[in-house]
């Protein structure tokens, strides 16, 4: 770019470091900035002029506060949209684009909206694009393509993920100012823990751009007393500080909702100090909106903060003194002022005094009509109180003195009240105490005073003493800000509303159609809704209502105030991934040998080490291993375990003998499966109880839920993590397992469903011999620490006999040949045991357990649909969850179908209308436009009569 | 909804570490006609005010215990062991 450079000369309190230079690039352009510069600082040093493009009417907008507040510096940084870029950092390479505009912001052909203006009223398309009908399905696509903001990349991965974290304070207080930082040291000094919230770089406030003395407190200048209070916040060690961390949510019990670059936080405070000032607003004129148009805080920033000179000629129009302030400040900086216009007819006169002796002109009464210039101001039409109007060739108008209260999270309490004469309600029961000049505080002396004030009110609501001079009852007179009547009439292009391009004749326009009240007017007129949710325009936005209304600000209320107080990006708000990555003591095992490993609830499990077919075939005719560390495990101990079982689930096991398993069906209330598993009597008064992965916590707390109030003697104690388990089943499972344990396995000792305990390569274990895949094999649970050495020692003794790991998909075609249901693939949240064919495992006989009611109520009836089995003809395998049909119309589903390794043929488990449950029946798969023909089938395909698993 | 329960074995927490476990009933004897059993399994009072249910302090200890809530401003009147009397003051 071959601008110059607008930086003036280095002063003390600036933010950059010029000895560091930083390179980005700006539509494919590289900027020169240096180490503390943001996007929007460095963009001015090469006199940028247009930061954006408007919402509707794309004018060209440039910086107005500076401080992320307004939407008007909003572009795309590194591919996310929308980001404020007078608070973004400057970072080596980054890439910024300009937005809402084509083919640029600096030359945009949209802009021709702006003269079309006439055709594009407030609610234009509610009136104009509504009959007939399809007119809004055509237009809708067109309007949001060329108004609107930036354009989300859904291709990108959204870049690294947000991180949420959780924190407790004593007290929190919101704004680093200099309310806000006496607040923080005298509840600190109280011995509280206070956090310290501010949304700019740098602790300071306004006083961070001040350069004046004062004398009434100390012979230091504004940006100085701003150092000295950082400092000492800095150094007390208990206050921590948040900088750049914007609070978006005030909730119940004070929760706070901090967003802190890509992150959340949610502080949780005992006591909250709202110390979030004031922000300037814009004045209302005909095109108070062209770049070069500036509140004055903003000019200031600029020119203190970053160097940088934000015009050459510059009118500074204000409505009370802070505008003399400013111009001295800025004519101190180098920058040539030429005019003080105030708006007042008898302004201060030493003030005026002292302009004048700056050599700047100070005019008294004038009201600036309108601004003219295309892509900058170039002069402004101001009207003297005789009526005569002149122009004044400018660059830079700095608009001063009208100020609206930084409450948006404040009135997000539902005991705050909105009074639009600066007061504010006391709030120290809700937990909130206000300081500073949003509690109407202005003077810097009884701004810190109402700081100390609200720091020693909050110290004490947390529970702590503050010495006696530091009484938090003291009172103190608080001035208000002269707020002048608001005279705007109807122009078209003096904005209100930045963000929505609602101007003060877009709300005449509304008020005459009807919109009486402050809330539909809003809605109506989209004024306030847009990225500053207000921030820039609700004052105005009341003012002009008020005057269309005839009523007075007070009559008109305010806009509802909402949670987020700042947008905040959804992929912060969404956080994380929380989802917790449980991984097996065999995890590692798995990865070494190849495993290809998928998601089953919170666990990383194997589905296969390359061909669950040959995996399966290996369980059949050798001998198989899999992991089944993932089931749930429960250890169910005390006198009244049994009884606790019996009332729980649908079978009974206070009659199961020792050393004996039982399945265990569990049901809801209703009478629905819920979970299955194994329950194993270890003793009299202890049970070992299987779930199914990952439904463990879930049925912990459906045990204690019964549990609870009862008096029963039962602990319950989820020790699925402390045991390891593996399943070893196959022909050859036995001779496999009989070289690592004395524990006798033969058939004779060791019967099916069965427990022993014992040693297996030395270590202890549970022996469980169940079969799930419906082959000879034992489940052995143990301590999850031997997990590694227990798998390598059953691996090389089944070496000789050819054992191979199997994965989960394998496990599923095993267990799928048996017709074993998998609870939750196979059922749904209303298979009931009885039609899923499981009738052997319900007790009426029991007077009483969970889901009896519901069962014993529809006992006798038959049931709609019934789970059986199907082999398919032609080898066709369907996928889970295709229909069956009759003449075309759907009547079943399948839950389950894979290609049998054993047969060779597509089988699987499938729900038919209860007339169809038979052998036999021909049923038709639908896939696509085909049907498939299959056939039913009511017992297993694999070994009927389940003679191999008791081998 | 942001309020703090305080957990009779852990003390306040935030709510989000608890589960909800609903109002709290009282279990029909297995041989309750079926309006009873439809009433109990099928329908809530849904109170609009003060309601006794159940919680567990899922991130915590784990254990389920028995809250008095005001449904309408989230005002936790007290938490307590279901096997706890009840004070006559929570009624």
């Amino acid at each position: 770019m071959s601008r110059s450079s607008s930086r003036i000369p280095a002063t003390s309190q600036e933010l950059i470091d010029r000895g560091k230079p930083v390179h980005f690039e700006f539509q494919g352009r590289r900027i020169e900035a240096y180490e503390g510069d943001t996007v929007s600082s460095a963009l001015s040093a090469f006199r940028v002029d247009i930061h954006s493009r408007s919402f509707k009417y794309h004018r060209p907008r440039g910086l107005l506060c500076v401080a992320g507040r307004c939407p008007n510096c909003l572009m795309t940084v590194d591919g996310v949209p929308n980001v404020r870029t007078c608070t973004a950092p400057v970072r080596e390479n980054m890439q910024v684009i300009t937005q809402n505009a084509w083919p640029s912001t600096e030359h945009d052909a949209l802009s021709i909206f702006d003269r079309l203006d006439r055709l594009m009223p407030v609610g234009f398309y509610y009136k104009a694009l509504h009959k007939p009908k399809f007119l809004w399905e055509l237009a809708r696509p067109i309007i949001r393509r060329i108004a609107g903001l930036g354009s989300v990349d859904i291709a990108s991965d959204g870049g690294p993920a947000s991180y949420h974290s959780n924190a407790h304070t004593d007290v929190a207080v919101i704004g680093g100012g200099p309310a806000g930082m006496s607040a923080a040291l005298s509840a600190a000094e109280a011995g509280a823990d206070v956090t310290l919230i501010d949304d700019q770089a740098l602790p300071g406030g306004h006083l961070l751009t001040e350069i004046r003395e004062h004398a009434d407190l100390s012979a230091m200048s504004g940006h100085e007393i701003a150092a000295d209070l950082r400092d000492k916040v800095n150094a007390h060690p208990q206050i921590s500080v948040m900088s750049n961390s914007s609070v978006f949510g005030l909730y119940q019990g004070n929760l706070l909702a901090i967003q802190t670059g890509r992150d959340a936080l949610n502080l949780r405070a005992k006591h909250v100090v709202m110390a979030t000032g004031t922000f300037e607003v814009p004045h209302q004129f005909q095109n108070n909106d062209l770049p070069g148009i500036m509140l004055t805080s903003g000019a200031l920033r600029l020119a203190r903060l970053w160097g940088i000179a934000p015009g050459k000629t510059v009118v500074v129009s204000t409505k009370d003194d802070s505008g003399y302030w400013a111009a001295l400040n800025l004519a101190d900086a180098g920058i040539a002022v030429s005019a003080v216009l105030d708006d007042r007819l008898e302004p201060e006169n030493s003030l005026v005094e002292l302009v004048r002796s700056a050599k700047i002109e100070a005019f008294a009464g004038q009201t600036v009509l309108s601004a003219r210039g295309a892509k900058r101001v170039k002069s402004i039409t101001v009207a003297s109180p005789n009526g005569e109007k002149r122009n004044i060739a400018c660059d830079l108008v700095c608009m001063s003195g009208e100020w609206q209260a930084a409450s948006g999270l404040l009135l997000q309490s539902h005991e705050a009240e909105v009074n639009h004469d600066g007061t504010v309600k006391d709030l120290r029961a809700a937990g909130v105490s206000v300081a500073g000049s949003i509690a109407g505080a202005h003077s810097l002396s009884i701004i810190f005073a109402s700081g100390r004030l609200a720091g020693n009110q909050a110290a004490i609501a947390s529970g702590f003493k503050v010495a006696k001079e530091d009484s938090a009852d003291t009172t103190f007179s608080v001035t208000s800000h002269q707020t002048a009547e608001a005279t705007t009439t109807a122009l078209k292009k003096s904005f209100v509303c930045f963000c929505e391009d609602v101007s003060t004749k877009d709300i005449a326009i509304a008020v005459t159609e009807g919109f009486g009240d402050v809330q539909t007017l809003k809605r109506y007129t989209t004024s306030t809704m847009g990225p500053c949710q207000g921030k820039m325009c609700h004052k105005a936005f009341v003012e002009v209502a008020a005057l269309n209304l005839g009523l007075n600000v007070q009559a008109v209320g305010a806009t509802t105030s909402r949670p987020p107080a700042q947008p905040v990006p959804l992929g912060t708000l969404a956080g994380p991934n929380h989802m917790p990555r449980k991984r097996s003591p065999l995890h590692h095992v798995h990865d070494l040998l190849g495993a290809e490993i998928v998601e089953l609830g919170p666990w990383l499990r194997p589905h296969n080490y390359g061909s669950p077919q040959n995996e399966a075939l290996a369980v059949r005719n050798r001998v198989g291993l899999i992991d089944v560390s993932t089931l749930g495990k429960l250890d169910v101990r005390g006198p009244d375990a049994g009884a606790l079982l019996d009332r729980v689930y649908t079978h009974r096991f206070s009659n199961l003998r020792k050393g004996h398993i039982r399945y265990g069906l569990l049901c809801s209330e209703t009478g629905s499966i819920m979970d299955d598993g194994t329950v194993t009597r270890m003793d009299d008064d202890r049970y070992f109880v299987s779930t199914t992965t990952g439904n463990v916590d879930a049925i912990e707390d459906w045990f204690n839920w019964w549990l609870a109030g009862t008096g029963l003697d039962v602990s319950v104690t989820n020790v699925t993590a402390a045991w390891g388990a593996i399943n070893v089943a196959g022909p050859r499972a036995r001779e496999t397992l009989a070289k690592l344990t004395d524990v006798d396995l033969s058939p004779d000792a060791f019967d099916y469903m069965r427990t022993a305990q014992g040693d297996v390569a030395g270590v202890p274990s549970i022996f469980l011999r169940i079969g799930f895949v419906g082959e000879t094999g034992w489940e052995l649970h143990f301590p999850a620490e031997y997990a590694e050495h227990l798998w390598n020692a059953v691996m090389e003794a089944g070496s000789e006999y050819g054992i191979s790991p199997f994965g989960l998909e394998a496990q599923r075609i095993l267990r799928l040949e048996k017709g074993h249901i998998i609870v939750n693939q196979d059922t749904d949240a209303v298979t009931d045991p009885l039609s899923a064919g499981m009738r052997w495992a319900v007790r009426f006989d029991k007077p009483d357990f969970i889901g009896r009611a519901g069962l014993a109520a529809t006992r006798g009836r038959d049931r709609d649909q019934a789970l059986v089995g199907f082999v398919t003809d032609d080898g066709f395998v369907p996928e889970d969850g295709l229909c069956i049909v009759t003449n075309g119309e759907p009547v079943g589903r399948i839950t389950s179908s894979r290609l049998s390794p054993t047969r060779g043929v597509g089988f699987g488990l499938a729900w038919v209308p209860h007339g169809m449950a038979r052998d036999g029946t021909r049923i038709a798969i639908q896939s696509g436009r085909n049907e498939w023909p299959a056939t039913v089938i009511t017992e297993p395909l694999y070994d009927p009569e389940g003679l191999r698993l008791r081998t | 909804m942001a309020f703090l329960l305080n957990c009779p074995n852990c003390g306040a927490r935030n709510v989000y570490d608890f589960r909800f476990g609903g109002e709290v009933l009282t279990r029909p004897e297995p041989e309750a006609d079926n309006d009873v059993l439809t009433e109990y399994l099928y329908f809530r009072e849904n109170a609009d005010g003060e309601q006794r249910e159940w919680w567990n302090h899922t991130m915590g200890c784990r254990k389920w215990f028995v809250a008095t809530r005001n449904t309408h401003t989230n005002e936790v009147l007290s938490t307590q062991w279901p096997d706890d009397p009840i004070a006559e003051s929570d009624w």
